[in-house]
């Protein structure tokens, strides 16, 4: 499995394995143990890199994971390939016009978030898509208003797919 | 005098409950004030007794002197504690301690009157032979008359609103010729500023150190020096870190030193603990700069070199009773570091932070001391000062207590609001401090916001912590289970209530 992680508008790829019962890491090259571990303490895990013991906090932020780590927070975008395939293809349809948010690959509906004539934030989920053994959040990247959904639960889809269309919020009030 | 049995504090936060640990050390009843928000604060969790005294406001509770007293009285309490801030150093409150027959644990109300006058204070160091910042003794006339005292103090030079303070109507003069042009500047600005252009004359000193003496005074007129503690690193005048002793002192300097702190304590009758403020210049010759008639926030330092404490002795002072060691005070060993640690954020010009106290461990170990007033799940109010605890550490030698120091921050666990724990970490790792090169321009000559920015190693942390969160929680979130996903929740927060929910 890979994720991309993006700091500080620097993007890494991670790719995971699993190597006698341990979690590799695959960090642009680099190949790292790392054990991570909830603590019994809330939101807050033991990460041992090579050994290393690191205590972080992993807290949701508006639009990325905040990670603290000895008082200091670094928020930290992690996304599934497939959001950032999808995230292009959002960023390439413009905005103005509306959104429309289409299945980034063939797979099910597990859930609908939305009903036609909600109002969506920007970076609110709309819909769980569930590909390659994976449940993806799909998110209204503009926000607006829900104008049509054009799928039901549990529906197969293809790539590409029109799921849900938003018109832009200033049109809709 | 009688044994004072039963002790109020008027006071809140870690100071309050710094004093109720001693009386409770020496068998005394405590008994603690409370605001409205303050219910579930740790010094009421921790006193024998707690009474409210109004609501969050200051001046509706822990400021409402009738209500403090009459709460004192109602209660039966033999004398208050005054910790620092609020009533210490009001000089209508320890009289009126006294007309309620209650013992005031402090100086005597007259003392307190005569040192909270800035100049009546600085004129007692005159009387008391005790250096004082060189300048012309009144206001200056003519510009004439500024060059004058500027022939006899030396360059550079300060001029100084008389109705100025705060650092306002201030002009650094660094030769005559600047004077020439300064005369008239500062003296219109004042007139602007202030509708008033008296202006004094001072030596200016480009980077001082903040050095002050602790004292401890009985009734039989016995006056201690309990050494020194420099707390040059400062942000507008708000003191960050302290120390004990003074990296810039030598045995004869810290000789001449205490027994100026001594002559200034003896020309104003002083009585019980108290601390004498000095300004060091570059040359470490010391000034007088004013009384502190109260416990420091920083005396836990002297604590820890003297083995002292200083609470017992203000009870004992106060009952009349003489100090714990007689005569000879004892010679302080190694050297003690407090950070002060506080709900402000550095990186964002040392913005106040309130909040919720998510998570908390403090530091332990050898020569480690925590001064505190919260816990987990502790709010944090914007009523009261943002002080939350004060992390303290001895050691044998300068660098042992540093060492300490950087050691319990890093071991500090402190989630919630924001806090300067990294702060304090990047100013016992900087070199000149290192090297005790300080002055009260610590910040603005080396302090940079983005030098709190993360490391490399940091960033790797995050990016490394990051996804393997994402991944765990990816793999954990079962088919079926997203029926009560509500729409809005970020991905987040839902993938952590359906891993909750089973």
């Amino acid at each position: 499995m890979k994720l991309w992680v993006t700091l500080d508008g620097r993007s890494a790829e991670v790719d995971f394995s699993t190597e006698r019962g341990l979690v590799v890491l695959d960090v642009e090259g680099r190949k790292l143990d790392a054990d991570f571990v909830r603590l019994p303490d809330g939101e807050v895990y033991s990460l041992l890199v090579e050994g290393r013991s690191y205590e972080v906090r992993v807290s949701p932020g508006r639009d990325a994971l905040d990670v603290t780590w000895q008082g200091r927070t670094i928020p930290v975008e992690v996304k599934h390939p497939l959001e950032k395939l999808l995230q292009q293809q959002q960023g390439a349809a413009g905005r103005g016009h509306g959104e429309t948010i289409a299945a980034p690959m063939p797979g099910a509906v597990v859930a609908i978030r939305v009903k036609a004539g909600d109002v969506v934030q920007p970076g609110q989920s709309v819909l769980v898509l569930e590909a390659m053994k994976m449940q993806n959040e799909l998110v209204s990247h503009a926000g607006g208003v829900v104008a049509e959904v054009f799928v039901a639960e549990k529906a197969a889809v293809s790539a590409g797919q029109k799921l849900v269309t938003l018109t832009p919020h200033e049109v809709a009030s | 005098m009688k044994r004072l049995q039963r002790v109020l504090v008027a006071n809140r936060g870690e100071i309050a409950v710094r004093v109720i640990r001693t009386l409770r050390e020496l068998e005394r009843t405590s008994i603690a004030i409370f605001s409205e928000p303050d219910r579930m604060a740790l010094h009421v969790l921790m006193a024998d007794e707690a009474y409210p005294v109004g609501a969050g406001p200051s001046r509706e509770s822990y400021l409402h002197m009738e209500r403090v007293l009459e709460t004192a009285k109602r209660v039966r309490a033999d004398a208050i504690h005054p910790g620092y801030g609020f009533f210490a150093e009001n000089a209508e409150f320890a009289p009126a301690c006294a007309d309620a027959g209650i013992a005031f644990l402090g100086p005597l109300p007259r003392t307190i009157a005569a040192l909270g006058d800035k100049l009546a204070a600085r004129d007692a160091a005159v009387r008391a032979g005790v250096p004082v910042i060189p300048g012309s003794p009144g206001p200056v006339g003519s510009l004439a008359e500024a060059k004058s005292v500027a022939a006899s103090i030396g360059w550079p030079l300060m001029l100084k609103a008389a109705a100025g303070g705060g650092g306002k109507g201030m002009r650094v003069v660094r030769n005559e010729a600047e004077l020439d042009a300064a005369w008239e500047l500062t003296r219109g600005e004042s007139r602007a500023a202030f509708g008033d252009d008296r202006v004094f004359v001072e030596r200016f000193i480009e980077r001082p150190r903040h050095v002050e003496a602790q004292i401890l005074a009985d009734s039989t007129g016995r006056v201690a020096f309990l050494g020194e503690r420099e707390c040059s690193v400062q942000r507008r005048h708000q003191k960050l870190l302290e120390e004990t002793p003074c990296a810039a002192f030598d045995a004869a300097t810290r000789a001449a030193f205490g027994a100026a702190a001594c002559r200034v304590a003896r020309e104003v009758g002083y009585l019980s603990a108290g601390t004498v403020e000095f300004i060091l210049d570059e040359k470490g010759r010391f000034y007088f700069l004013e009384v502190n008639t109260r416990l420091q926030v920083e005396h836990p330092v002297t604590e820890m070199v003297t083995g002292l404490d200083l609470v017992a002795e203000q009870v004992a002072i106060a009952e009349g009773g003489p100090l714990s060691f007689g005569d000879e005070p004892p010679a302080p060993r190694g050297w003690a570091m407090e950070a002060r640690i506080i709900a402000e954020d550095p990186a964002h010009n040392f913005m106040p932070s309130v909040g919720r106290i998510e998570r908390v461990r403090f530091p332990q170990g050898p020569g480690v001391r925590n001064d505190s007033g919260i816990y987990r799940g502790y709010e944090i109010s914007l009523f009261y000062d943002s002080l939350l605890a004060k992390l303290v550490s001895w050691g044998n030698d300068r660098e042992q207590a540093r060492r300490r120091l950087l050691r319990a921050l890093a071991e500090f666990v402190l989630e919630g609001p924001k806090h300067n724990v990294a702060f304090h970490r990047w100013l016992c790792a900087h070199p000149e401090f290192v090297r005790g090169n300080l002055s009260t321009r610590f910040l603005e000559d080396h302090f940079k916001p983005e030098m709190l920015g993360a490391g490399e190693e940091a960033r790797e942390v995050a990016l490394l912590a990051a996804a393997l969160h994402a991944h765990d929680e990816r793999q954990r979130v079962a088919v079926g289970r997203r029926e009560d996903a509500t729409p809005g929740a970020s991905a987040w927060k839902w993938t952590g209530r359906a891993r909750s929910g089973r």
